[in-house]
C-alpha cells in the first residue's frame, strides 16, 4: 500500500525531532527524571491532602491529581511544540518548501505528543502502584477523549504559533489561556469547586478555557469508566468536540494570518 | 511611500508594475523597493549588486514568495509571486544562507532526506537525487557526518544540495559566496557557473557586492541603490559607460625630481580633460613616474607631447582601465558594502 507523502512528511518531522532528541543524551536523561521526580512530588502532595473528590468525578484527590498531571504533561509539549521551532531560518526554509500549514503544524507537535503519551503511562503506573491511585478507564472514551484534546492542543498552538510569528515573542493570548488554566481550567481540583470558594457561577468561566475540556474529557474518561452511549457522557464528549471544531479554524486562520502579515510586513526572518 | 517595480523570471513577458512597501504596524514606512523593473531570461545568470541595505534581499524574498509586495506584479515563468505563490515555489528555489534550517545533530544525508520528503520527493527519486548532489558537490564522503562537523563551505555546500533536490529551473542566491574562503568561493562560483548553468541549463538570479564575483559570472548586472535600480546591462556596459574617467601611469627612466618637474605637472594638469596628476617620487627624491587620471576621451597625445618637451624618458605606460567597483562608486556613491561619499570625478 503506498503511503500518502503527507502521512510521510509528518513521520520525517518525527523522525528528525526523535534523532535529535537521543543525541542529546543528558537533555533526554534529566527529562525522563524531571518527569519522575514530577510525578512523586505531586503524589505525595496528593497523599497529605487525601481526601474525597465528590464533585464531577465521584473520585479521591490521589487519583483525580495523578490523571490531571499526566494529561498536564501532555498539554505542555503540544503548546510548545510549533513555537520552538519558530525561528526564522526554520520558518523561511520550511514555507519555502510549499510545506502545507497542516503538515507544518502537525508535524512540529507529532514528536513531542508521541513523547508525552509515552511518558503518560508511567505518570499513570506510579500513581497506581505507589500512591494506590484508582483508575477507572473506559478505552474508547479515553481514546476520543485524546483525539479532542488533542485537536483543541492544536487549535491553541496555531493561536499561538500565529501571534508569535507578529509579536516576535510571547504572544498574550496563549499567556492569559495559560496563566488563567491555573485558576480556572481544573488542575488541582474539580472547577465547580470555584463556585463554592467564589461565588455561584464563577466556575462558567472555566469552560471558555481550552485546557479545561481537556482536563475534564481526560478524567471523565480515566476516572469515572463512562458509556459513549450515556447521553450525558455524550453531551459532554460533544461539546469538547464543538470546542476543537471551533478553535481548529480559529487556530488555522490565526496562523495564515500571522505568516501573511509578516509577510507584507517583510519580518518573517525578523526574531 | 512607494514606487514601481517589475520584475520577470524565465523569459515571460508582463509589462504591469509594482509600488513596493513595507508598512510597520506602528511605523515608520520604508519603501525598500521603487522602480524596479527587471526582466530575467532563460539560462542567464543575473546579478543584483548593491551595499548594504539596497534591497537586495528583500528582492529575493519577494520573488521566493517570503515578502508581499503591496502593488504591482513580479513573475517567475509566468506564474505571479502573490497570486499562485505554490506554482512559484515549483519552478524556483532560493539558497540563503541566513536561513539554514538544518539539524545540527543529523548528518547531512539525513538533514537532504529530511527535506526532500517535504519537497513531496517519493523514495527512490529523493535517494538518486541525494546522491547525485552530494557528489555534485564534494559532499559524498561527508554525507554521513553530523552537520554539526561541517566547515562553512561544507555548509553552504549542503545548502545548495538542498536548493537542488527539487530540480528546479531558477535558482536564487542571496550573497553566495560570503563568508568562504577564496578558495572555497571560486570552486563554488564554477560549480554555479559551470555545471548549473552551462551544463544544466538553469537560470540564476544572485545578489551580491562582491564586485569580483559579478564581473566574473553575470552575463548581466543591476545595481540597485536605496531601493531602486540605477543600471541594469552586461558588467562590461557598465563599466565603461558609467564611468567618465580613466587613468594611466607613466613609468620613466629614474631621474632626479626637480622644480622644472613642478612646472611641468602643472602645465599637466592645465590640459583640459586631464583631472589630476600624482607624481611618483621616492624617499631618496628619485622620480620615477606619474598616474595622471584623465577624461575618458582624451587625446592623450597632448599629454605625451608635454612629458616629451620635458626630456622625461619614458619606460613604460600603462591604462588602468575602469573597474566594476568604479562604476558602482559612481552609481552609488558608496564602496560595495559600506557608506561613503560620491567622489567627484564620477558621473553622478
Amino acid at each position: 500500500m503506498r503511503v500518502p507523502i503527507v502521512l510521510k512528511q509528518i513521520a520525517a518531522f518525527t523522525k528528525r525531532d526523535f534523532y535529535s532528541w537521543s543525541t542529546y543524551r543528558t537533555a533526554a536523561i534529566t527529562q525522563i527524571i524531571n518527569i519522575l521526580i514530577g510525578v512523586f512530588s505531586w503524589g505525595v502532595r496528593a497523599s497529605y491532602v487525601q481526601r474525597a473528590v465528590n464533585e464531577m468525578y465521584e473520585s479521591d484527590y490521589i487519583s483525580f491529581l495523578i490523571v490531571g498531571i499526566a494529561i498536564g504533561n501532555l498539554i505542555m509539549p503540544l503548546v510548545q511544540g510549533v513555537e520552538r521551532r519558530l525561528n526564522p531560518w526554520t520558518l523561511e526554509t520550511i514555507l519555502m518548501t510549499n510545506l502545507s500549514t497542516s503538515v507544518f503544524v502537525i508535524g512540529n507537535v507529532m514528536f513531542n505528543y508521541l513523547f508525552s503519551i509515552i511518558t503518560f503511562v508511567p505518570y499513570l503506573v506510579i500513581g497506581v502502584l505507589f500512591f494506590g491511585a484508582k483508575l477507572s478507564v473506559n478505552v474508547p472514551a479515553t481514546i476520543v477523549a485524546f483525539i479532542i484534546s488533542a485537536a483543541i492542543l492544536m487549535g491553541l498552538a496555531m493561536i499561538s504559533s500565529g501571534l508569535r510569528i507578529v509579536t516576535k515573542s510571547t504572544d498574550p493570548i496563549t499567556w492569559a489561556i495559560n496563566v488563567l488554566q491555573n485558576l480556572f481550567s481544573g488542575i488541582a481540583f474539580p472547577v465547580v469547586y470555584l463556585d463554592t470558594i467564589f461565588f455561584p457561577g464563577v466556575s462558567t468561566f472555566s469552560w471558555f478555557l481550552p485546557q479545561t475540556w481537556v482536563y475534564h474529557l481526560c478524567r471523565l474518561s480515566m476516572l469515572t469508566n463512562p458509556s459513549l452511549t450515556d447521553p450525558e457522557i455524550a453531551v459532554q464528549f460533544l461539546k469538547g468536540l464543538a470546542f476543537a471544531l471551533i478553535l481548529l479554524p480559529i487556530g488555522y486562520r490565526t496562523f495564515k494570518w500571522g505568516v501573511n502579515r509578516s509577510k507584507r510586513e517583510g519580518t518573517l526572518g525578523h526574531y | 511611500m512607494g514606487g514601481h517595480y517589475m520584475m520577470r523570471m524565465g523569459g515571460v513577458r508582463s509589462l504591469s508594475s509594482i509600488v513596493e512597501v513595507l508598512k510597520g504596524t506602528n511605523g515608520p514606512f520604508i519603501t525598500a523597493l521603487s522602480d524596479v523593473d527587471l526582466q530575467v531570461e532563460d539560462g542567464e545568470i543575473f546579478g543584483i549588486l548593491g551595499p548594504n541595505g539596497a534591497g537586495k534581499t528583500t528582492l529575493i524574498k519577494i520573488l521566493c514568495t517570503l515578502v508581499l509586495h503591496d502593488e504591482g506584479e513580479a513573475l517567475v515563468n509566468g506564474f505571479d509571486v502573490k497570486r499562485e505563490p505554490g506554482r512559484v515555489l515549483d519552478n524556483l528555489q532560493a539558497v540563503l544562507p541566513g536561513s539554514r534550517g538544518f539539524t545540527w545533530r543529523l548528518t547531512g544525508r539525513q538533514n537532504l532526506e529530511f527535506y526532500a520528503l517535504l519537497y513531496g520527493l517519493e523514495d527512490e527519486t529523493a535517494r538518486k537525487r541525494i546522491d547525485y548532489l552530494l557528489e555534485l558537490t564534494g559532499l559524498l564522503e561527508r554525507a554521513d557526518d553530523g552537520y554539526q562537523r561541517y566547515s562553512t563551505g561544507m555548509q553552504r555546500k549542503l545548502l545548495l544540495c538542498r536548493g537542488l533536490l527539487r530540480d528546479a529551473p531558477i535558482l536564487l542566491f542571496d550573497e553566495p559566496t560570503t563568508g568562504l574562503d577564496p578558495f572555497s568561493a571560486s570552486e563554488f562560483r564554477k560549480l554555479l557557473r559551470d555545471r548549473l548553468v552551462k551544463e544544466e541549463g538553469k537560470t540564476i538570479l544572485m545578489s551580491t557586492h562582491n564586485l569580483f564575483e559579478a564581473q566574473e559570472m553575470c552575463d548581466r548586472i543591476a545595481i540597485l541603490d536605496r531601493g531602486r535600480i540605477t543600471a541594469c546591462d552586461t558588467p562590461d556596459n557598465i563599466r565603461y559607460k558609467l564611468v567618465d574617467e580613466s587613468q594611466f601611469t607613466v613609468t620613466l627612466h629614474e631621474t632626479v625630481y626637480g622644480v622644472e618637474h613642478e612646472g611641468m605637472l602643472d602645465q599637466l594638469q592645465g590640459i583640459t580633460g586631464v583631472y589630476g596628476v600624482t607624481p611618483d617620487v621616492g624617499s631618496d627624491g628619485a622620480f620615477r613616474g606619474l598616474t595622471v587620471r584623465v577624461d575618458k576621451n582624451i587625446d592623450l597625445s597632448t599629454v605625451m607631447r608635454v612629458l616629451i618637451e620635458h626630456n622625461l624618458r619614458i619606460k613604460g605606460l600603462n591604462t588602468v582601465e575602469p573597474t566594476l567597483e568604479d562604476a558602482f562608486i559612481a552609481m552609488t556613491g558608496r564602496r560595495p558594502g559600506g557608506p561613503g561619499m560620491r567622489e567627484r570625478r564620477f558621473r553622478g
